[in-house]
């Protein structure tokens, strides 16, 4: 009986108009979007070789400007990778890191583009509600279902043929989609997007990930036409909440939680940072001049000042790594305590949850970037500013001929690529909302369906 | 309505003037109105008004809320930014001055590079006005500071403006109102009735769009109105009778956009005969309009009008340096970290105007062919064209890019005429030059030059609308009642 209804849904959905225009729709956009991700990746892969050869020239020991690495999987889903600075620069005056400059793409932000995220998140879900909206409600509108139900048969085994019956060909679809978009962008970018080993892998489980974002709104249809007596109302309350869960929460959420936990301007937090620099200065100025008059007094040679001063400078750097940093980091807990709670309140919406998820796989979530900034922070520490340092007592300016070879030897950022695991790791909160999610609906749909009054 | 003489007369008698029929016909306007009343109550008594009004109103007066503290917000940073301005600049140099050598410790803190004041009317269109929030640096060379947003999780999705809502909502709504006419009137019965009486085709789809853009832009337009004077009262924006005509063009944009959705709607109503697919065939419709076609046309204008990134131009500036160095060092043989003598340095200079120059005509070049081929689309048409009349558009970003450039000349002119003069002379005039260049802050783009730069989005809406209209009225001369 299970197969017969499921035989006769599969019938009905390969039938059916919306799969038919969904399939020649997604047949022009997935190849297009693909291409031109593609491409855009390519131009971003050699922006990084120009960036990097021009800083391995300008970087030097007062200054040094460090990339953000380009996430292999970007074309897949772009995330928050373009709207977040892409290089940092280090000073060894300052204790901050600051984006130097940024590239001006206005339009980007008026129209986002559209990724393999954008199709499955948006468009396929849309298809699948339009094939779920009816699978009860339009029988009951034929009269079928009580044919059905007049057999020797559950009414979970129905609701199960009807899940399965929506998902089943929406899955191959997805898998259809995700294979022309990998095939398309692979071969348009000339090699620059490498799938091998753990992103062919991340792109494995970003297919699986999106097969349970399908099941989730195939339960949410169904739930939702096991609850209609009419398949239009079905439709209209179906297509209301994907509206609202996927275009309107997740737009409106991140502002309404941004202006409910705020942070201060960008340009406060500067300008105190700034005043707190100033007076900083000032004390080493100071102790500069009380150091140099002592050692004029103590009649000390060049090369003993030079080794006081640079402990002096030395002494310097710590109190304001230390006293800007405090800044910083108060900074910082504000910015997190804000970004958790929008996080939080906006992961309720599957998209966002979704969306969450492909960040940590493809590596352009939020998250990501902040490794790279706690990566940079790291990397001030350890190498910058000690090197820099080490670089400086070699020099000897009094004697004005220091060797312009001499350059800042530095090792690169070490950003390792995360494993698959921690890739999954840092997923795994969405991802356990995202299953919760479909669970739920599917429960309530085995629940609607019981007491459903099919007549 | 056709009443026959009733003159008594015997039927010999009975001339042909007595067989014309002395027909009492409503007149056609009177009818239009009457099944355009008809639609407007159905539209209040199935619950699609009230629900339009009342979903309308929330989300306008919710991101009428979120962009005015937005607004205020990079208001504060910009007052804040302009206060540091004047702050005083500390740093200082102390030699170590010994018996057998010297070396100098300097160190400095100046003021932070300038941003521009945000436009008030982002608080209902934000438009390109977020991107000019950065801090800028001009020289010689011009530095873009990365955009000033908090990593944020918006970063990830679109801005929740009064043209969001509308492109969105106002469509949806649209099509919800009219997508249904023909088939819902045909499964109940009523078009045949309807069209039973002296009434032409044409004339009884004109009552239909009227009813639907009627029941919606009367909801659009208290829910807009509403907006506006949550703005007005309780974050005191929009308070010039200016503001006021921008948002009254604005909602008139709106509402041509809304109509195109109705024809579009009323189209779709008249080559569907089951509501089912009707239902489908809008979604589908909705999203590749609203969705799909103006991502897709921008991607295709940046595909077709490849620009230089910054990257590029500091990479280009870079090696011209490095050429013209070069070819001095062969020529004079003077040290290869030389800097570039007083003679050079004009060269240099031409060299990094031309290159900004290029690079800014680029990014212009790119906007105004992505504007060209978006607002093809009416989704398109209504982001461009509202954001062109909030003053926060193509127009003003690109002003706000010609403002930086004119602020390189002064720069570079300075720094010209400082090479001949004495160091403290050069300094005072390049000084001077500075004050001159952070003083000067864009404008509000004119009322007059906001509403010329919409016309062709304007236009755009109302072709698409006379095209749905016409198409929709061509297809109900064929449609089947039966």
């Amino acid at each position: 009986m299970f197969r017969t209804i499921l035989r006769r849904e599969f019938q009905e959905t390969g039938d059916s108009f919306t799969l038919l225009s969904a399939l020649v729709a997604l047949t022009i956009i997935v190849p297009l979007s693909a291409y031109i991700q593609a491409r855009y990746y390519q131009d971003v892969v050699k922006d990084y070789a120009l960036r990097q050869s021009i800083n391995k020239t300008e970087n030097n020991d007062q200054s040094i400007v460090l990339i953000r690495p380009i996430p292999p999987l970007a074309p897949f889903f772009n995330g928050a990778y373009d709207s977040l600075p892409d290089e940092l620069r280090l000073r060894n005056d300052s204790a901050t890191a600051s984006a130097p400059s940024g590239d001006l793409r206005p339009l980007d932000w008026l129209f986002p583009k559209i990724d393999l995220s954008f199709i499955i998140g948006v468009l396929m879900t849309l298809l699948t509600i339009l094939l779920a909206h009816d699978t009860i409600a339009g029988d009951r509108e034929q009269g079928t279902l009580k044919l059905i139900l007049a057999g020797p048969i559950l009414k979970r085994t129905v609701l199960a043929a009807k899940v399965t019956g929506v998902v089943l060909p929406t899955t191959v679809i997805l898998i259809y989609t995700v294979f022309l978009y990998t095939i398309v962008v692979t071969v348009s970018s000339e090699g620059a997007v490498g799938l091998s080993g753990v992103n062919l892998s991340a792109l494995t489980v970003f297919t699986l990930v999106s097969i349970i974002m399908l099941i989730m709104t195939a339960a949410l249809g169904v739930a939702i036409s096991a609850s209609a007596k009419r398949s239009s109302a079905s439709l209209f309350a179906c297509a209301s909440i994907w509206i609202f869960i996927t275009l309107i929460w997740p737009t409106f959420g991140a502002y309404i939680t941004s202006s409910s936990k705020p942070v201060p301007p960008p340009e406060a937090f500067q300008r105190d940072m700034a005043s707190k620099e100033k007076e900083l200065i000032r004390e080493e100025l100071a102790e500069h001049r009380k150091t140099t008059a002592n050692l004029k007094e103590q009649q000390v040679g060049v090369e003993a000042a030079w080794q006081r001063y640079l402990e002096v400078r030395r002494k310097w750097i710590e109190r304001r790594n230390e006293e800007i940093e405090r800044l910083v980091r108060e900074r910082n807990k504000q910015i997190h305590d804000q970004q958790t709670f929008a996080r939080r309140i906006l992961l309720f919406s599957p998209y966002v949850a979704f969306n969450e998820v492909l960040g940590s796989l493809c590596g352009t979530g939020l998250e990501n970037y902040d490794e790279f900034l706690a990566a940079v922070e790291r990397y001030r520490q350890q190498e910058f500013i000690p090197n820099g340092l080490e670089l400086r007592s070699r020099q000897k300016p009094w004697l004005n001929a220091a060797d312009p070879d001499e350059r800042l030897q530095l090792p690169p950022l070490q950003t390792p690529a995360p494993t698959l695991s921690k890739r999954l790791a840092a997923a795994a909160w969405p991802l356990s909302i995202l299953i919760a999610e479909m669970i739920i609906l599917m429960m309530l749909g085995v629940r609607n369906f019981e007491r459903y009054d099919v007549r | 309505m056709i009443e026959v003489s009733q003159d008594c007369k015997h039927p010999d008698n009975l001339s042909k003037s007595d067989f014309v029929g002395k027909q009492i016909v409503e007149p056609s306007g009177s009818l239009i109105w009457l099944i355009a009343k008809k639609e407007i109550i159905a539209n209040i008594r199935n619950f699609k008004t009230p629900v339009t009004l009342l979903t309308m109103t929330l989300l306008l007066l919710l991101s009428a809320h979120a962009l005015a503290l937005d607004y205020q917000n990079r208001l504060n940073n910009w007052s804040v930014n302009r206060d540091s301005q004047r702050d005083p600049i500390v740093g200082g140099r102390v030699s170590y001055d010994l018996s057998n050598g010297s070396f100098s410790h300097g160190v400095g803190f100046s003021h932070p590079p300038p941003i521009q004041p945000p436009q008030p009317f982002s608080a209902v269109v934000k438009g390109m006005d977020g991107e000019m929030d950065r801090r800028v640096v001009v020289s010689d060379q011009i530095v873009f500071w990365t955009r000033q947003d908090q990593p944020a999780m918006s970063a990830l999705f679109d801005t929740p403006d009064t043209s969001f809502i509308v492109k969105l909502l106002v469509s949806l709504f649209a099509l919800m109102f009219s997508f249904d006419a023909s088939p819902r009137e045909k499964e109940s019965g009523t078009l045949r009735a309807m069209l039973a009486q002296p009434i032409r085709r044409t004339e009884l789809i004109l009552s239909l769009s009227l009813g639907a853009s009627i029941s919606l832009l009367a909801s659009f337009a208290v829910a807009y109105f509403i907006e506006i004077i949550y703005l007005r009262l309780a974050h005191g924006l929009l308070s010039g009778w200016k503001d006021l005509v921008r948002a009254m063009l604005i909602f008139g944009l709106a509402s041509l956009y809304g109509i195109v959705f109705v024809h579009i709607g009323l189209f779709i109503s008249t080559i569907t005969a089951r509501i089912r697919i009707a239902i489908t065939t809008t979604l589908l419709t909705w999203v590749t309009i609203v969705l799909i076609l103006p991502s897709a046309s921008v991607l295709m204008a940046k595909l077709l009008t490849p620009t230089a990134s910054y990257n590029q131009l500091n990479a280009r500036l870079w090696e011209a340096r490095r050429r013209i160095l070069q070819g001095e060092f062969e020529t004079n043989g003077s040290a290869r970290t030389a800097r570039p003598s007083r003679l050079l340095m004009p060269r240099i200079y031409e060299i990094e105007r031309q290159e900004t120059d290029n690079y800014l005509s680029g990014k212009k070049d790119q906007n105004r062919r992505a504007r060209l081929f978006t607002v093809l689309s009416p989704a398109g048409a209504l982001t461009f064209g509202s954001s062109d009349l909030a003053g926060t558009g193509v127009g003003t970003y690109n002003s706000y890019l010609e403002l930086f450039r004119s602020n390189q000349d002064v720069m570079i002119d300075a720094l010209k005429r400082s090479l001949y003069l004495s160091h403290q002379e050069g300094d005072n005039l390049i000084k001077e030059a500075r004050e001159k260049v952070i003083s000067r802050q864009r404008s509000a783009e004119p009322l007059g030059a906001s509403f010329r730069s919409s016309i062709i989005p304007i236009s755009s809406l109302f072709a698409w609308a006379i095209f749905f209209g016409l198409a929709a009225f061509w297809r109900f001369e064929r449609y089947d009642v039966r």
